[in-house]
């Protein structure tokens, strides 16, 4: 659900980059705001560890320009991927208008990738919405790994049929846009089906 | 359903008299999903939309804190600095008001006027459907740019 401020003219929506720790959430959120026209972008946020770990969430404001009248914007925010912060990873998701799983393509972490996906289900459940019928896409990362599990895996194993699926090298920048772009054009069909 | 904001110009002139009769530089208020409302007196000094995310992420936690302890919420934050405060308070269970003073001593009159105004904002809060505003937005046309503009942004070529 959008929040829409009739007054200003104002539509915003909400995207969260979620998956398991050091998946690549937050290096998705800062390629894409390094290569956006500074016109674009608001000052990002993130709030992490000494480690470089994130704590609660990073952030940016996207404007993706006005619209029959009205500024769009896509508020940007990654969660914390580990299992501890479930209870932050929850606070950040709600009001989410879509999602992009960031799996890790490390064969030993398929564990981690179904737990953090079960994870995302009951919460978007819990909060009433079908993800299935939710703006979901699921980027595969780091794919220059040598042998990265193969895609498909995590399809088959949760059952996601007909969800987009793209891969990436998100510290190359690789698959990051087309990721961000098939998110954004599905929350916008689910706005204005 | 969408989320909509309460009589502008009414929630306006109650933080505008806020800002006024408490001494305080600044108020905000927030949604919980953490976007910027509205505001009254000065924000030049001030990244609103930051500000607006970090309260909402601030709020929520410590929304949780409070239930680890056995409360509901803790319907006040209060964050002191050193020369710059901040008070926060809830507006029904949805929306936040933030208070910015620089003043400590005025910390009485600020609760005491955020009090009243939160009263005032939660009483012409409304959250309901607005289907002629919204079908104004949602048009084919909406789409057709929103997609545009996205392919554009996000271009890969």
């Amino acid at each position: 659900m959008p929040y829409i401020n009739y007054r200003d003219k104002e539509i915003a929506f909400k995207i969260v980059y979620y998956g398991p720790g050091l998946s690549g959430k937050t290096t998705n959120l800062k390629y894409i705001h390094a290569v956006l026209d500074k016109t674009r972008k608001g000052e990002m946020i993130v709030l992490d560890t000494e480690q470089e770990r994130t704590l609660f969430f990073d952030f940016f404001p996207l404007e993706l320009g006005t619209i029959e009248g009205y500024g769009v914007r896509f508020n940007m925010y990654t969660v914390p991927g580990q299992v501890y912060y479930e209870a932050s990873r929850r606070l950040i998701l709600e009001g989410a208008d879509g999602v992009v799983f960031v799996a890790d393509s490390q064969v030993e972490r398929l564990d981690e990738n179904l737990e953090s996906f079960a994870m995302l289900q009951s919460s978007l459940t819990d909060f009433g919405l079908d993800w299935r019928i939710f703006p979901l896409v699921v980027q595969y990362n780091k794919r220059d790994l040598p042998e990265p599990l193969p895609i498909g895996t995590l399809e088959t194993r949760l059952g996601l049929n007909g969800i987009p699926v793209f891969e990436a090298v998100a510290t190359e920048g690789q698959g990051v846009m087309e990721t961000i772009r098939m998110t954004s054009r599905q929350i916008i069909e689910k706005f204005q089906p | 359903m969408y989320e909509e904001r309460e009589n502008p110009s009414e929630s306006n002139a109650i933080m505008s008299d806020l800002v006024v009769r408490s001494g305080a530089l600044t108020a905000l208020v927030i949604t919980k999903e953490g976007v910027l409302e509205d505001e009254a007196g000065d924000t030049s000094y001030l990244n609103t939309t930051a500000m607006a995310a970090l309260v909402a992420g601030m709020f929520s936690a410590t929304r949780e804190v409070a239930r680890l302890v056995g409360e509901q919420q803790f319907s006040i934050l209060l964050q002191q600095g050193e020369t710059r405060h901040i008070h926060i308070s809830l507006i029904h269970d949805s929306k936040m008001m933030v208070v910015i003073f620089e003043d400590y001593q005025i910390i009485g009159m600020v609760r005491h006027e955020a009090r009243k105004a939160a009263a005032a904002l939660g009483t012409i809060l409304k959250q309901s459907n607005r289907p002629e505003l919204s079908e104004e937005i949602a048009t084919p046309q909406f789409k057709e740019y929103a997609l545009n503009l996205i392919d554009r942004i996000f271009d890969t070529k």
